[in-house]
């Protein structure tokens, strides 16, 4: 299973170590070695300054101790100290920039990498997730990667080296003085440790509930309409109340394990000690009394590191832990057959169905032997994670998707089954049936957005999935029940179905779709801005901008998933025509209630709980089914 | 300092607060815990002063040391450095756990009121504000706003031992002291520059997160539409073009918040210096003793610590304090619609008009009383931004127990009308009127109780089918929601769903189909059982069989109850008592299907656009040329 393939590849973005959330984040550092590098000197020549200060407050106390006043070397120590400060200040600045460039890229590549993998993910991915924990992990999972870094591995580093620099000035004193801070580091390591192993799954489940209450506050206010219809503001608020309690009660135990800080208990201890083994020694005339102060002075910068990797370990931490959730987001698994060496041609539009079964737990959504998980809608303009009819456990089908082709389908009721027929270039193929029957998998089936896991689905007599994928899909487009529009122009918008389209283009496509009129009584005609902070369309418009967008790409293989339901019958009746007339040659497929679309398709497919019910002309299927019958009986 | 001013829109509702009225509110969410955050306080204290005793006994011993005191008496000493380590300790963690609770428990409430805040806006503001900022807002922001405890708590305790030292000190040597506090100023006025700035980079830098976050919630929920086209490079190239935006402003602000600190520090360092230096001349003069000075200069560090850190403090406190502002005028944003009065519709309305119900609508079954609702408009005026009017002096009664059918083009205030019913918008002009009384002066809860909607785009919640229609009324019993689901047609419909009416919905209904998702809506109104029922065009995406089959079950379920139906279907505009065409957002026919047929006029060429072609008739004559 390599993670190579992927539906999107911005050809930009690096690639990383994705083996673990540690060798991640370092692959992603790698990429600006001298960062790292920099941080590390100035953090040491800020270090040097900083504990030097500490030694040469300990010479003061000896020039201030001998029994002859010596004003210059006095302000020599004073001078020497200024002169240290400076280093420390002016290194500090550089390790601290250092630090801060390199936490900025890094969030800005991880989300990069984030939303790279995210495009490439396939639609059985997207429909499977909640779009509120995909944002949690795009958002602040990935800012905290940045807060590890800075403030946390600055401090982390920072404490390392505010432990090593004065222990090397400790040995410079006297290496006997080494006892007591080598035992308090050891101290130190060991109640640091116990203190982490504690805190992590507070901080993990931390991240988590967040996440989930996200979700369900993106859920409340997306569907703020349905609550106020539904009195149900008192019942979201409680059930929010509750998701921001859970998190609140961690947040208790987060603090309370906070303060069990054994590290400071150690410093206390370390500190009583050292003073003594200092002053042991100065009574034993082994050190001056300036040496003996300069080392309870280093002591100070224990203390920083006593307190400050509380909080850096914290952020690193959590900074870890939200890696690892990116990390789990960009390695799911998005293995799936782009085929490229497989058949490349222009589609001439002969559909064929063989005995088709489908199911959606245990299925692999799409994929060559051993592969799984495509999806991703050849052409489908549906709308986020709307994968429609009755695809109820598509989410199930994602992971261990272990079918592979051929295999029978597994025991599970089938969405679909034993569909065979064929459709010939060009032709306009009316699918029906009630709500739930599988006219959406069907039409599914036709654009790969699954695979059978029994029988054959063929264009042009070669099997779907012998098509190379990029050649498959920008032959085919569907416009499905949910329309999904951008926040951009309604012009971006129609030319998203083609890269490169004109102006002409743009309009000649709203025309066809009957939306230019609409469009073009807008102030602004086609620069409008759609969305959040634009105009909002009614379902109709949207579902003409869609075919719009649709008819731009002049597909050889067009499904129309109720495309039109919004839009009144005459204005989809002018749609009718202009297909006819532009889509000539053109294999079509409408899911439709629109009595007129059924009358006059060449070829009616009625479906019934999954199976072919009837199929054929429609006198052939007034003469074949009741249920048909019924449909044309009323008026 | 133009480097980071580049203009950056505001959010329209942010306002800027006063400190100390920013500061107020904030207190006002820790009043309750005003005896914990006493002790905590207390606590803080006493760890300082166990910190600050220790160094004290230290310098006190290096002048015992001197004087050549014995070695019991330096174990000693170095016992009570331990002791006072210890009770640090203890003192730190009732710090920690007392704050924890109080904090915790703010954000919950922070939270909850942004939350709550949130429910009670109108649909104006969630047409200007994306849900996706909101939700940052209860979320993040509140979060952020916590840490201001927090911060406050850290650096009131490095405070404590400043004012400990000094007030040691200055016993000591007044002069030296004076030193110290020279300091401070120069520290503190250098934070103080940094603070605009700082405000000001760190609103910029979460606006162009809530940004790039906006643009990766579009992304993703629009990828299937990209990837049907391939166009997933699209995406990419505007979130590169936001990505490297954020990163700019995110690194203007750090830069920013970095410089801070080393540079106080050289600062200090330096301070480091003169005080060692003038300490010095004092040990000469026999001022202070060695303890002492060693005291001072330790002192320099303790002293020092906090100044640096208000740099810090401060640029923390003004991230705290934006997101808190934040939240704050999320909370303080007023909604648009708000009620006058609490009346409730009195049932003595709804029952009163039983008889004109069973007129209207044939009999009523015994068992189940006629409680329709009138609606009357007069001469409404509404548009949902300054921009374009929607309705213009828009007059419509409709009686209790009417079934109503509004007609015509697109944008012609269909939708509008019913929200405004369902009072999601605020009108600008004339009254509307519901069970007789103003709109404004019901209370919205009994009004939206006795109104069922089911829009032409019904949001499902994650969850099973079942969990869905149960939403319109928690306390239904599942016999009661099975026979709502079944009174649909024949109920096949729940048949069809894979595991009936256990059926997960997915994320926004995902997991099932748009009719599926209209017939849950359906059977949620259904459950509700309203007095007055407004179907937006609610079987559009329902297939024609089933559709056949609800339309029967709909005319018995609201039979006695008052109907606005915005008919998409010959069939739906059959079923009406009266028709009611619009047209730009004023009424311009009404009467029944034969009459207004009859006339020729309006609603006989919107029968041409709409729904001639769905007569058989028409469909027979429609062949497609060859």
């Amino acid at each position: 299973m390599s993670h190579d393939s992927t539906e999107f590849r911005s050809g930009e973005a690096r690639r990383y170590d994705l083996r673990s959330p540690a060798r991640w984040v370092l692959s992603h550092v790698a990429r600006y070695p001298w960062l790292p590098i920099l941080a590390l000197l100035f953090s040491i020549g800020n270090n040097v300054g900083y504990s030097g200060i500490q030694v040469l407050i300990g010479r003061g106390f000896d020039v201030l101790a001998a029994p002859a006043w010596d004003r210059a070397a006095l302000l020599g120590v004073a001078l020497a100290i200024a002169g240290a400060s400076f280093l420390q200040g002016a290194a500090g600045i550089g390790r601290n920039l250092s630090f801060e460039f390199l936490a900025q890229r890094l969030e800005r590549d991880a989300r990069a990498e984030l939303f790279e993998s995210l495009l490439g993910k396939s639609m059985a991915f997207h429909a499977g997730q909640r779009l509120g924990d995909l944002m949690a992990r795009a958002t602040n999972d990935v800012h905290f990667l940045n807060l590890m870094f800075s403030p946390g591995l600055m401090l982390i580093a920072d404490s390392a080296l505010t432990t090593v620099v004065p222990l090397v000035m400790v040995a410079l004193i006297d290496p006997r003085l080494l006892l007591v801070p080598c035992l308090f580091i050891a101290a130190l390591f060991i109640t640091v440790r116990a203190y982490n192993k504690r805190l992590n799954p507070l901080t993990d489940e931390q991240r988590e509930r967040f996440g989930a209450m996200n979700a369900g506050l993106a859920d409340a206010l997306e569907g703020i309409e349905t609550v106020k219809a539904n009195l149900g503001e008192a019942r979201e608020t409680a059930r929010f109340a509750a998701d921001a309690g859970r998190l609140r009660e961690l947040y208790v135990k987060v603090a309370k394990t906070e303060g069990r800080y054994w590290p400071l208990l150690a410093f206390a201890v370390a500190w009583g000690l050292g003073f003594l083994h200092a002053l042991y020694l100065w009574r034993a005339g082994q050190i001056s009394v300036g040496q003996a102060v300069g080392y309870m002075m280093l002591y100070n910068a224990f203390r920083f590191t006593t307190f400050i990797s509380l909080f850096s370990f914290n952020l690193f931490q959590m900074g870890l832990s939200s890696a690892g959730r990116v990390l789990e987001t960009i390695k799911a698994r998005t293995e799936l057959d782009e085929n490229p060496a497989g058949r490349s041609a222009p589609i001439i539009g002969r559909v064929e169905f063989k005995d088709v079964g489908f199911s959606f737990s245990g299925a692999p959504p799409a994929g060559g032997a051993g592969v799984a998980d495509r999806g991703g809608g050849a052409g489908m303009v549906g709308a986020a994670g709307a994968p429609g009819e009755a695809d109820a456990a598509g989410a199930a089908c994602i992971p261990g998707a272990a079918g592979i082709s051929g295999e029978s389908c597994p025991d599970r009721p089938a969405a679909v089954r034993g569909l065979s027929f064929a459709v010939e270039p060009g032709q306009t193929v009316a699918v029906v049936g009630r709500t739930g029957s599988g006219k959406t998998t069907l039409a599914r089936l036709v654009t790969r957005v699954f695979d059978p896991c029994e029988g054959t689905v063929t264009v042009d007599g070669v099997e779907l999935r012998d098509w190379n994928l990029q050649s498959l899909r920008s032959q085919t487009a569907a416009v499905e029940q949910d329309i999904f529009l951008f926040g951009r122009s309604i012009r971006d918008n129609i030319a998203f179905g083609r890269p490169g389209a004109t102006e002409a283009d743009v309009e000649r496509a709203a025309r066809e779709a009957q939306a230019h009129e609409f469009i073009m009584g807008f102030e602004k005609g086609y620069d409008t801005i759609l969305g959040d902070r634009g105009l909002t369309l009614s379902g109709g418009q949207k579902q003409r901008i869609a075919l719009a967008r649709a008819f731009i790409a002049d597909p050889r293989i067009l499904i129309l998933d109720d495309s039109t339901s919004a839009v009144d019958s005459k204005t989809e009746d002018e749609i009718q025509k202009a297909m006819r007339r532009v889509g000539r040659g053109r294999t079509t497929f409408v899911i439709t209630h629109r009595l007129s679309q059924i009358r006059w398709a060449d070829r009616i497919l009625l479906l019934e709980g999954g199976r072919l019910a009837a199929q054929g002309t429609h006198e052939e299927l007034l003469a074949r089914s009741d249920d048909y019958r019924r449909l044309f009986a009323r008026g | 300092m133009g480097f980071v001013m580049d203009g950056l829109e505001s959010e329209a509702y942010d306002r800027q607060y006063g400190d100390r009225e920013l500061l107020r509110r904030i207190g006002g969410y820790f009043k309750p815990f005003r005896g914990r955050l006493a002790l905590v306080a207390a606590a803080i204290a006493a760890s300082a002063l166990s910190e600050f005793a220790a160094q004290v006994v230290i310098s006190r011993s290096l002048d015992a040391a001197a004087a050549d005191s014995g070695a019991a008496r330096l174990i000693l000493l170095s016992g009570v450095i331990i002791g006072f380590g210890a009770v640090e300790w203890l003192f730190n963690f009732a710090r920690h756990y007392l704050s924890g609770r109080a904090v915790g428990e703010a954000i919950w409430r922070l939270r909850s009121d942004a939350f709550g805040r949130a429910m009670e806006h109108d649909l104006s503001f969630y047409d200007e504000n994306p849900s996706g900022k909101v939700v940052s807002r209860v979320t993040t922001d509140s979060e952020d706003f916590a840490n201001i405890i927090g911060l406050v708590v850290d650096f009131a305790s490095q405070l404590m031992l400043v004012i400990f030292f000094f007030a040691y000190l200055t016993r000591i040597s007044g002069r030296l002291s004076l030193y110290l506090l020279a300091m401070a100023p120069v520290a503190a006025l250098m934070a103080l520059g940094f603070r605009r700035l700082a405000r000001f980079v760190t609103m910029n830098a979460k606006r162009v997160t809530a940004e790039v976050n906006a643009r990766i919630q579009e992304s993703i929920a629009g990828v299937s539409v990209a990837k049907a086209f391939r166009r997933e490079r699209s995406l990419w190239e505007g979130f590169k073009d936001d990505n490297a935006k954020a990163y700019r402003f995110h690194l203007r602000r750090g830069i920013v918040m970095q410089l801070i600190f080393p540079v106080v520090a050289l600062a200090a360092g330096f301070g480091n210096g003169f005080v060692a230096f003038t300490g010095g001349e004092a040990v000469r003069d026999g001022a202070v003793s060695l303890g002492q000075w060693f005291l001072f200069m330790q002192a320099v560090g303790y002293f020092w610590w906090p100044m640096l850190n208000i740099a810090s403090f401060w640029s923390q406190l003004q991230d705290g304090l934006a997101a808190a502002e934040r939240v704050f005028s999320l909370i303080d944003r007023e909604p648009k619609v708000r009620q006058a009065g609490s009346e409730a519709l009195p049932a003595a309305v709804a029952h009163a008009t039983r008889a004109e119900a069973a007129a209207t609508a044939g009999t009523v079954p015994p068992d189940r009383p006629a409680r329709g609702l009138s609606v009357e408009f007069r001469r409404v005026n509404f548009s949902y931004s300054s921009k374009e009017t929607v309705l213009r002096d828009f007059s419509l009664g409709i009686r209790a127990g009417e079934k109503l059918a509004l007609v015509g083009p697109t944008g012609a205030g269909k939708s509008s009308i019913v929200k405004l019913v369902c009072r999601f918008y605020e009108f600008q002009g004339g009254e509307l009127l519901v069970g007789g009384k103003d709109i404004r002066s019901l209370d919205l809860a009994s009004l939206r109780g006795a109104v069922g909607l089911v829009s032409q785009d019904p949001f499902l919640f994650p969850g099973t089918v079942a969990d869905n229609i149960r939403y319109a009324k928690p306390e239904a019993s599942d016999e009661e929601l099975e026979r709502a689901a079944r009174s649909l047609g024949r109920g096949d419909w729940v048949d069809d769903l894979p595991l009936g009416l256990a059926t997960p919905t997915g994320h926004r209904g995902s997991s099932i189909s748009m009719g599926q998702r209209q017939l849950v809506a359906l059977a949620r109104v259904l459950l509700k059982d309203p007095a007055l029922f407004i179907l937006d065009e609610a079987t559009a995406s329902v297939d024609p069989f089933t559709e056949a089959q609800i339309q029967e079950g709909l005319e018995t379920v609201m039979e006695g109850r008052t109907a606005i139906v915005i008919a998409h279907r010959l069939s739906t505009v059959r079923f009406a008592d009266r028709i009611v065409v619009l047209e730009r957002g004023r009424p311009v026919e009404e009467g029944s299907h034969e009459g207004l047929l009859a006339a020729g006029g309006r609603y006989a060429s919107l029968y041409d656009t709409y729904f001639r072609h769905q007569s058989l008739d028409y469909v027979e004559a429609s062949r497609p040329e060859a």
